[in-house]
């Protein structure tokens, strides 16, 4: 799992890490991304490029998004 | 997994980028009137100034804002816009061919001019509040999206008042009510449609781009209604002649001393004090929004013409530092988005697409336009100066566009997508 917590990080850097470290997944790796929003865009670059996620809202201003390029692998939100 | 919102919704880069490119050209032509006629720009009503006014308030602001509402509807609305890429094109052009004639029919005093200018202009418009608002009902709302449909409303209202006086022009024969229509025409435009527009795009971007503590929830969910209701009210006034019409722009001045403050407490309070362009043009936008009303409220009092001149002034370019500044995060994302959703795996960084110098350019440009212009009231000297570094700024804009344009083509062309790796 390659945790990537962005809650305190200004616009864009939370999208460019995310997608940088999505380029580089590979079979069962999964991205567990900490964020303050729910970043629609990602999603539509993820999914346009072969990869899936999972998107739990935790609380205010507390999403939990998982992502991965395997497509049998089941994405499940575990609490931190 | 999809939280109900559509995945591919995002419009082509060209749906924006038409737009913001024309920004910078109605700029440069900005420039040209009033370093040729700065008395006549600076004298009210005069047909130069009025020409000049709409060129900035219609070729460079809303222009920009309709590129913005076309990226902001598909990304917040939950709901593409349909047909977008043809509807973006006749949006575009009929705005460009409605801003040319009517400047022109001003200008030369033209009455088949007017007709022209209220056919694009009044259909532009129009299509665009057709297209977009019932978009704006369905969904889950939330306080941008009703900012976004209230200042929709007022842009309408705003251009019907704006085809009746253009007729009005056509024919040269003005109606009693005229001074009231073109009151009424102004505060709906200024602020119902650019105000309210602004303070909506605040409310989503300040605290996501910048980490800041959120906006109060008082705030955001009585200051539509504040300045709905005061337009609504003063609109009444004006047409019935009742007296004491300036108390509903001191509420609507109140609110946005009250919106300034609020947005100035929270970019003082961000989380992380990273440098950036665009909290330079919000920071400048908040001082010069505050200008605008002080100089408002002092033309009330005194009915002094150059207050209304700073006021107005003000006003605009606290418009343009919003959007100069949300300019600089949108185009880069724009194109770093695209070519990541096209799986380019050597997408530029985004604060590489425009460098950090050239955007420092664009604002070191805009605080002196902004100076001098507004100095340039009183000294007519540097009214024409304004314009000079004006033009600059525009030029620097429009090659800051070209190259991250041509950076985007580019990499298309060149670079190696997920599949090839």
């Amino acid at each position: 799992m390659i945790l990537l917590d962005t809650r305190e990080l200004d616009h864009p850097v939370p999208l460019e890490m995310a997608v940088a470290a999505f380029k580089k997944l590979t079979g069962d790796e999964v991205i567990h991304m900490i964020h303050r929003r729910e970043p629609i865009p990602l999603f539509e670059i993820i999914t346009k490029n072969g990869g899936r996620y999972l998107s739990v809202m935790e609380g205010e201003n507390l999403w939990h998004i998982y992502i991965t390029r395997s497509s049998t692998l089941e994405l499940e939100h575990t609490h931190v | 997994m999809y939280n109900g919102l559509s995945l591919d919704q995002a419009p082509p880069i060209s749906v924006v980028l038409r737009f913001f490119f024309t920004v910078p050209v109605f700029g440069i032509l900005l420039a040209l009137i009033v370093f040729f006629y700065p008395h006549d720009v600076l004298t009210p009503t005069h047909p130069i100034s009025l020409a000049a006014i709409h060129v900035m308030f219609l070729g460079i602001i809303t222009m920009s804002m309709f590129g913005a509402l076309f990226q902001m509807q598909s990304v917040l609305g939950g709901r593409p816009i349909p047909s977008v890429l043809g509807n973006a094109f006749l949006i575009h052009l009929f705005l460009v061919i409605g801003v040319l004639s009517l400047s022109g029919a001003f200008v030369l005093g033209t009455p088949e001019l007017f007709i022209i200018a209220s056919v694009f202009l009044g259909g532009s418009i129009l299509y665009v509040a057709t297209l977009i608002l019932p978009l704006l009902f369905v969904g889950t709302p939330h306080d941008t999206l009703r900012g976004m449909r209230l200042a929709l409303i007022a842009l309408s209202l705003t251009a019907i008042l704006g085809i009746v006086m253009a007729s009005e022009y056509a024919n040269l024969s003005f109606s009693a009510f005229h001074a009231v229509i073109r009151s009424v025409h102004y505060s709906l435009g200024l602020v119902g449609w650019i105000a309210i527009l602004i303070i909506a795009v605040a409310f989503q971007v300040v605290e996501m781009f910048y980490v800041s503590t959120p906006y109060s929830p008082w705030c955001k969910r009585n200051a539509f209604k504040v300045i709905a209701v005061s337009l609504f009210l003063k609109i009444i006034w004006l047409f019935t002649t009742l007296p004491y019409v300036w108390v509903f722009d001191l509420v609507i001045g109140a609110l946005l001393i009250g919106f300034v403050t609020t947005t100035a407490k929270r970019l003082k309070m961000r989380k992380r004090r990273v440098s950036d362009v665009s909290i330079w043009f919000w920071s400048s936008g908040i001082i010069l929004l505050s200008l605008a009303v002080v100089a408002h409220m002092v033309s009330l009092s005194n009915g002094y013409p150059q207050s209304q001149s700073i006021s107005l002034i003000a006003f605009g370019l606290f418009a343009l530092a919003v959007i100069l500044g949300m300019m600089g995060k949108i185009v880069p994302f724009l194109v770093w988005f695209h070519l990541n959703s096209a799986g380019y795996m050597d997408t530029p960084l985004m604060s590489n697409i425009i460098p950090q110098s050239r955007a420092k350019g664009v604002f070191t440009l805009f605080i002196l336009t902004s100076f001098t212009s507004i100095v340039g009231v009183f000294y007519i000297e540097f009214f024409a100066l304004s314009a000079l570094i004006g033009a600059a700024m525009f030029t620097l804009l429009l090659i800051n566009l070209i190259k991250a344009y041509k950076l985007y083509r580019y990499t298309l062309s060149h670079g190696k997508r997920f599949e090839q790796i």
